[in-house]
């Protein structure tokens, strides 16, 4: 047994118990006035990003589980619906038994349990958030360097294109929806290659520049005498506007060399549909597109839709969608579990193992993209057919460049799925010290897994 | 002070007279910051308010630029996706703000716009003026074109800040390139960025009947009417009747609204409030799986949107048929593609051709078109359920509730066999699901000869489907039945009014709009269930320009903050 102390390591001891965690908060103390460097010059991971999936993964009613790995801790098996995650196994966290709590309200199917992860309040209505989303929190802190500040994607193929990434609470992000227009945003008009040796600034950018502080010089004007509601609309549209110089600003800069950046070509058109093979090959080429537009320093944060809360994707050739599959299906009484919605978890998770190998096969430093960045894999429920709001599966993917302590089972046991959200905050260097209102408040992340 | 608001006058000065308000204050409005260098730290005091910030949307966009610099400037971009809110985009978009990916969209297009606009090709007819030396900054004809057009983007005369900001890029864009058109572009393009273009700024004022009331002024009069109607920005003869204030008497206010539903372009107004009440745009994303519905691709979802629009159009503002017919009539038009999807033969030799399916036909109204059928339905299967949910959400202004968390689905058993009607029936016995499911699913089961894409069939799984079904109490049978109950329903007008009203003024109906709506619905029954007329209608009613005001807005001068740095009267 180690008999090596720390802070972190006494307190647990204190405790005496593995679900009961004294939360460090990363006090402004320990960061830079920029809080984008702890005070001793190391650089923080400068990558985040969400991956998000529709419908959880399967529960069965006997109170087994077709995902929840048995064995807490490191070393923890792979079970059935996370086969597909084997390569990278011992590059993520797997968290199991954290749920979201309404704190009276009612749980607002396929919206409460993400809204809760993500904005740290159970919404009141399912077509908001009653907060930011907590990515936006770390683009401010970690994503003013880059071209793009957030990049959002959408991989589903089906219906109107979703982002769960918000500022106001009420408009969503664009996302881009096929492999082509990710492309364009990052590699098209305005993308300058970091590796060029031929670079000079481009005079119309500052041209550009007066375009918009036309714009600003009315602010104050328009929020004058404007209501509330208004006021934020009006707000996020100047934090738009101040994003849009940000990134002029980074064009009038000669890029930093990086030695991982190899300008991918523009991607052949995918076929247009919302079965899982059809969204796990856009995943694919998409997380391709976007590990790129990573290693070449367009954008730091991400999110990443696979598909959307109560998933419409299906079986190429079956009739009913996986939604409706998650609810009619009964258990089978001997396999214990419904045996087609397990299947589709698992065809599903592929989506996720796909994404995490893409950013795994860019080698960077003395590592890959994956090791120097944290993805949160997280879904809006946990056992689909009873809308459960318990057990959420959540992931963290990712070394976070040394600061998360991967390959590791964290059974939650009841508390707030904040928690989670926290501790990624905390492991890509936002400074944020507190997540989350009611019951789900936080100022304790899950230290185990922070190094 | 500030004259480039002197519009106020002729419709404001006497009422103005004897009031707590500044004059000059008024012309200040709605965009004088308070750190210009002739104001400087002086705050303009101003009783408007503003009522509505509405982002602008696609339809509306597209209409705007092409009314103003022609239907040949091409917009390519992607507009960030809009959301509905009761039922209506138009409500959605009034919550709406604008992402950075959305404002990177426009600040690209704005480029693309300003360059086509001034590009050799088009200036003869689009810069009002010649500079005296193209090669160089001319003041003088960029004041000409900025006011010119800012006054349309904005829907409101500039002030002279604005003005000045604009000249200011044109001068230094025309120094940069030593050319006087690419400074036009510059200031063109910022325009097309700014707030006051990409939302609809509604302001209200002092209502001079009510002094301790507000109502829309008279620009924002003119932008509601326009965008109902038209789906565009005002043009050059209603901004006129703005800046007269002659636009708040009932006789020019009337003739205006006659002018504009006579225009070839009400038809554009008309598609755009239908194509929204309808959900057209579901549309833009609808995927069906390729093994089941071969005959489905991007060319038939495009045309059951254009079929569905067209025939309405038809119908409603062509015949001015009575709306309710739309559920009924059999008469539509189709293309080549859709003929396949129908199983019925094309003999035109152009693209499309009107069509009236047999009076027999199960193909009656509105909701036995592709469009409806296919839109709401899965990829693979058609759904009872969901189209029940839009019956009712969309033609009857019934929202269903979200489902309970904590439904009971142990009874429900698997569908792979016999009709969807067994499962569902097992929905409606359970207590949790019982309430909604009674109400949206009769409905739904009546078009069940219908599948996911919209094609006739009487089998499921092998057995008969059975059409009949029961809503409250009323029994009907299929199709034809489904489209009579419509048509007979008080409901359905009653939620067309609601629509138009809602739409026009981008704000949810409440408690103390429901006496006005009824007797709206009254009047809307006396001609006949007639849409021109009801829009022409609404838009004449003194609540259609109704300022609520919104919390937390308060006119400046009103505040201590305020009345204590500025000057009082």
């Amino acid at each position: 047994m180690s008999l090596v102390f720390n802070r972190r390591s006494l307190l647990r001891g204190m405790l005496g118990g593995s679900a009961v965690y004294m939360g460090l908060p990363v006090l402004d103390v320990f960061l830079n006035t920029n809080g984008n460097a702890f005070a001793d010059g190391a650089k923080l991971p400068t990558r985040f990003g969400t991956y998000f999936w529709g419908l959880g993964l399967t529960d069965t009613p006997t109170g087994g589980t077709r995902w929840v790995p048995k064995k807490v801790g490191s070393g923890f098996e792979i079970t059935p619906e996370l086969t597909s995650l084997q390569n990278v196994k011992d590059k993520l966290s797997v968290f199991s038994g954290f749920r979201a709590i309404g704190d009276g309200r009612a749980n607002l199917v396929h919206w409460s349990g993400h809204a809760s992860i993500l904005s740290g309040v159970a919404p009141a209505t399912s077509t908001r958030f009653d907060g930011p989303s907590f990515d936006t929190k770390i683009a401010d802190a970690i994503g003013g360097s880059t071209r793009f500040k957030m990049i959002d994607v959408d991989a589903s193929v089906s219906r109107r294109p979703v982002s769960y990434s918000t500022r106001t609470g009420s408009t969503f992000a664009t996302p881009e929806a096929t492999a082509l227009s990710l492309y364009t945003r990052l590699f098209g008009p305005g993308f300058q290659d970091p590796n060029s040796d031929n670079w000079k600034p481009d005079p119309s950018i500052m041209l550009r520049q007066s375009v918009l502080s036309a714009v600003k010089d009315q602010r104050q004007a328009l929020l004058a005498n404007v209501g509330k509601a208004d006021q934020v609309k009006l707000d996020q549209y100047f934090t738009s506007v101040r994003e849009m110089e940000n990134q002029l600003q980074v064009q009038l800069q000669r890029p930093d060399k990086c030695e991982s950046c190899v300008v991918p070509g523009a991607p052949k058109e995918l076929a247009r549909g919302a079965s899982v093979d059809i969204v796990n090959a856009n995943t694919k080429t998409m997380a391709r597109l976007l590990a790129m537009g990573l290693a070449c320093n367009q954008t730091r944060v991400f999110n990443f839709v696979h598909t959307a809360s109560s998933s419409e994707t299906y079986i190429a050739g079956q009739s009913k969608i996986y939604h409706q599959i998650t609810h009619d299906e009964p258990t089978d009484a001997q396999l214990g579990f419904q045996p087609e919605t397990s299947k589709l978890a698992s065809l599903v998770m592929q989506g996720f193992g796909i994404f995490l190998n893409e950013m795994d096969a860019i080698k960077e430093g003395d590592g890959t993209l994956l090791d120097h960045m944290l993805v949160m894999g997280l879904s809006d429920t946990g056992y689909a057919k009873i809308h459960a709001i318990e057990n959420i599966p959540m992931f963290l993917a990712g070394g976070a460049g040394g600061k998360h302590k991967t390959g590791q089972h964290v059974a939650g046991a009841g508390e707030p799925v904040t928690r989670v959200s926290l501790t990624a905050m905390q492991l890509v260097g936002a400074p944020v010290g507190e997540f989350g209102t009611g019951t789900m408040k936080t100022s304790r992340p899950i230290s185990e897994v922070m190094a | 002070m500030l004259l480039g608001r002197k519009v106020h006058v002729g419709a404001l000065s006497t009422l103005l007279i004897g009031t707590p308000f500044v004059m000059s204050a008024v012309f200040a409005a709605t965009a004088a910051p308070v750190s210009t260098p002739t104001a400087q730290s002086v705050p303009v005091a101003s009783p408007l308010i503003k009522v509505g910030v509405r982002r602008v949307t696609e339809s509306q966009y597209r209409h705007t630029i092409a009314d103003i610099f022609g239907s040949d400037i091409k917009i390519n971009a992607r507009f960030e996706p809009e959301k509905r809110e009761e039922g209506l985009l138009a409500l959605g978009s009034a919550q709406l703000s604008l992402t950075s990916s959305g404002f990177e969209q426009y600040f690209e297009l704005a480029s693309t716009i300003s360059e086509q606009v001034v590009s050799e090709k088009q200036r003869a007819t689009t810069v009002p003026c010649k500079p005296v030396d193209a090669t160089k900054a001319d003041d003088t004809c960029a004041r000409q074109f900025v006011e010119s057009y800012g006054e349309r983007l904005f829907r409101r005369p500039l002030t002279e800040l604005e003005i000045a900001a604009r000249l200011k890029s044109a001068s230094l864009g025309a120094t940069q390139g030593k050319d006087f058109y690419a400074g036009l572009k510059l200031a063109l393009a910022s325009f097309l960025v700014a707030p006051e273009f990409v939302f609809r700024v509604e302001m209200a004022e002092p209502d001079p009947a009510n002094p301790r009331q507000y109502r829309l002024d008279a620009y924002s009069k003119a932008s509601r009417i326009a965008y109902l109607l038209w789906d565009s920005t005002p043009d050059p003869e209603l901004l006129a009747v703005a800046k007269s204030g002659a636009i708040h008497t009932d006789a020019v206010l009337k003739q205006q609204l006659a002018r504009l539903t006579s225009s070839p372009r009400y038809e554009e107004g008309a598609r755009a409030f239908l194509a929204d009440m309808l959900q057209m745009d579901g549309f833009d994303n609808l995927v069906k799986d390729p093994a089941i519905y071969p005959k489905f691709n991007q060319a038939v979802a495009d045309s059951a949107k254009e079929q569905t629009l067209k025939t309405s159009i038809d119908l409603l503002v062509k015949k001015k048929v009575d709306y309710r017919d739309l559920f009924t009539s059999n008469d539509t038009f189709i293309n080549r593609s859709l003929a396949a999807v129908y199983n019925v033969p094309f003999k035109s030799t152009g693209d499309w051709a009107p069509y009236s399916f047999p009076a027999n036909s199960e193909r009656s109204g509105l909701l036995t078109q592709v469009s409806f059928l296919s839109l709401f339905a899965h990829p693979g299967t058609s759904s009872p359920t969901r189209r029940g949910i839009k019956i009712h959400e969309i033609f009857m202004c019934e929202p269903t509730p979200d489902p309970p968390a904590d439904v009971d689905f142990s009874k429900v058993k698997d569908s792979n066999k016999g009709t969807i009607r067994g499962r569902l029936l097992d929905h409606m016995e359970n207590t949790g699901c019982t309430a909604c499911h009674r109400r949206s699913d009769p409905p739904g089961l009546a078009l069940e000869h219908f599948d996911g894409l919209g094609q006739l069939r009487l089998l499921e799984n092998g057995s008969p489907i059975d059409v009949t079904a029961d809503l409250n109490g009323k029994k009907f049978t299929g199709a034809q039945g489904l489209g009579k109950l419509l048509h007979e329903d008080p409901r359905v007008p009653a939620c067309l009014v609601r629509n138009v009203y809602a739409y026009g003024v981008g704000r949810k109906t409440d408690d103390r709009d429901e006496d006005y709506l009824a007797d709206q619905g009254k009047v809307f029954a006396s001609s006949g269930y007639r849409l021109p007329d009801l829009m022409m209608q609404i838009a004449s009613s003194k609540e259609f320009f109704k300022a609520v005001i919104p919390s937390g807005a308060r006119p400046a001068a009103s505040t201590a903050q305020t009345t204590s740095t500025s000057p009082s009267p």
